[in-house]
């Protein structure tokens, strides 16, 4: 059915042949300030990134002088337990916001499948979180955790409860941090696993509840597993979406108290920016940048290898 | 009432929505109110409510660098939506439509690919050498390229995906018919895709308007740093001028807020391909 039409347009194309160079020359000016722009701005830093890392730099007169260093900045940087502290922070930070946001996302994109009366005002304010700055969101949320102004603690002393210091203990300034970064996000999860939902045939569940089964096992026996490749997606743009975190924790914790919260990012920008340690910096983005990638590509592999299986 | 599978509303589905709803409301709710409210009522333990301008009036007061924040934002703003339509609709025509040469597509998709998989921060570093290059740090030029770079591979590939959804015939009557390549894109395509770029646009614009990282590292703060740059740096360790931060917070969100309302089918377009970019 759909070859006709194909041979067809193969067919204009193959004795289109005065048009082909016109064509050839027309795609390459079209997609030549896309390439040009991405390889200047992001190959350049790229490359001077690298090349920071392997220098010894410093300002003179204004201006970066270098010169090389070899692994000299590597060395240091995987010498430094604060460098290790941002990591693992930064692992603690991913693994529970990826985990958070992935649970709740479930849970309201299967409320809202079955809501009836707010589906209309849900479906609208569940995505606000997400389009909200950073810096406002972490603001919103230090207005109500602040120990001193924070809207938690009239409520608590209007209740009677004692006065809460999370923000000042280094756990909970990681628990509001994370719980911080779950409610900016989770409504991406929501939007992507409620669309995957709606694309779930009646039929089935139908067919499903036809056959005697109840509420609870059509979930767990024909929704959830039609979800999981959707999950599974969800869960690694929130992965590459996590290690990012940056302005909701300088706002929010500045990455203290003793760098409970000191998430590698900031821990780059603290070195570059007011240590001025530049090849440290740049050592360490080049750490990151390389795990990120690995992480990804293991964890696609294992998709596929998942997908194949089934 | 019924769903839309015919089902009868649940209470219990309902209220866990509406108690979804309200913990999505009531930070934005509190911050919103604060920004009305004088500093001695913000740091009053007990419940204390006035209504009160003064936080925007001292905010927008003549000398004080938020205005030109504002402003800052705004041609940021715009001038990354404007690169990123135009740059991002060349090079999804080309990437569905044109077969572009291997050679050039290949490095280019690679690179795309990757800026939106790491962290910014890390090439910051990179970054602030290039801008201190060319002369670009403290200046919007600077600002709106970098937020350019970081969202043209969603717009480009967004808008390919609404390229992809107009029928190759189209293009090729029009050319049959003696139209050039450009008209044909202008008459014929372009018109098509308005809801891709519509889309395109305002999630660009919510991503600029938005930006951080950037603005608080290519400027030096003050009048040449972007609005969410500005109130981050209203947080001083020692006075902290709450109603004004919330006030200054408010004038960054709720515009966005307003239009995530009369935009919704548009930014869910964008947030379910551009969370790929993130």
């Amino acid at each position: 059915m759909t070859s006709a039409p194909v041979a067809a347009s193969a067919a204009v194309l193959k004795d289109g042949r005065r048009r082909r160079p016109h064509g050839r020359l027309t795609a390459i000016v079209a997609i030549l300030p896309f390439a040009l722009f991405i390889a200047f701005f992001a190959a350049f830093p790229l490359i001077e990134v690298f090349r920071l890392s392997i220098s010894r730099t410093s300002i003179v007169d204004g201006a970066f002088v270098s010169a090389l260093s070899g692994a000299d900045n590597y060395v240091r940087v995987l010498a430094d337990p604060r460098a290790w502290n941002s990591l693992r922070v930064t692992l603690v930070f991913i693994v529970a916001a990826v985990v958070g946001t992935i649970i709740l996302g479930l849970i309201l994109a299967l409320l809202v499948n079955r809501s009836v009366w707010l589906l209309g005002v849900a479906r609208n304010i569940l995505i606000w979180p997400a389009v909200i700055a950073p810096v406002v969101v972490s603001l919103m949320w230090l207005l109500l955790f602040s120990p001193t102004v924070g809207g938690v603690n009239k409520v608590f002393r209007t209740l009677g409860i004692g006065q809460q210091q999370w923000l000042n203990t280094e756990t909970g300034a990681l628990v509001v941090a994370i719980l911080v970064d779950v409610w900016h996000w989770t409504p991406v999860v929501f939007l992507f696993l409620y669309t995957a939902l709606q694309a779930i045939s009646h039929d089935i569940i139908e067919a499903a509840r036809i056959d005697g089964a109840d509420e609870r096992q059509i979930l767990r026996h024909v929704i959830l597993p039609l979800l999981t490749p959707a999950i599974a997606a969800a869960a690694l743009i929130r992965l590459v979406q996590s290690v990012k975190a940056f302005d909701e924790i300088f706002l929010l914790t500045k990455g203290g108290p003793n760098d409970a919260t000191m998430l590698a990012s900031l821990h780059i920008r603290n070195m570059f920016f007011d240590r001025l340690d530049f090849g440290y910096a740049a050592a360490l983005s080049i750490i990151v940048v390389l795990t990120v990638l690995v992480a990804v590509a293991l964890y696609t592999i294992a998709r596929r290898r998942v997908r194949g299986k089934s | 009432m019924r769903g839309e599978d015919g089902r009868r509303a649940s209470v219990p589905v309902e209220a866990a929505l509406l108690a979804a709803i309200a913990i999505i409301v009531i930070p934005i709710a509190w911050g919103t109110m604060l920004a009305f409210q004088p500093n001695r009522a913000i740091v009053n333990p007990d419940w204390d409510f006035s209504m009160w301008l003064g936080n925007f009036e001292s905010l927008f007061a003549p000398g004080e660098p938020f205005l030109n924040q504002l402003l800052n934002s705004v041609l940021i703003t715009v001038g990354t939506v404007v690169l990123c339509l135009v740059i991002g609709s060349a090079a999804g025509y080309a990437l569905s439509k044109l077969n572009p040469p291997r050679w050039i597509t290949l490095p280019a998709l690679v690179l795309a690919a990757f800026i939106p998989m790491v962290p910014p921060m890390t090439l910051v570093p990179g970054m602030y050498l290039q801008m201190g290059a060319l002369g670009l740090l403290n200046t919007i030029g600077g600002l709106v390229l970098l937020n350019t770079v970081l969202n043209l591979p969603f717009a480009a590939l967004l808008m390919k995906s609404y390229f992809d959804g107009v029928p190759d015939e189209l293009r090729e009557a029009a050319l049959v018919d003696g139209a050039s390549e450009v008209r044909a894109f202008f008459r014929v395509v372009l018109p098509i895709v308005r809801p891709g770029m519509a889309a395109v646009a305002i999630f660009t614009a919510i991503m600029a308007w938005n930006e951080f990282l950037i603005g608080l590292t290519m400027t030096a703060g003050g009048r040449t740093a972007p609005l969410t740059v500005g109130i981050a740096s209203l947080v001083q360790p020692y006075e902290v001028t709450w109603g004004q931060m919330a006030a200054a917070g408010a004038v960054a969100a709720v515009p966005i807020i307003v239009l995530a309302i009369i935009a919704n089918r548009q930014i869910v377009a964008g947030l379910t391909t551009g969370a790929v970019k993130g």
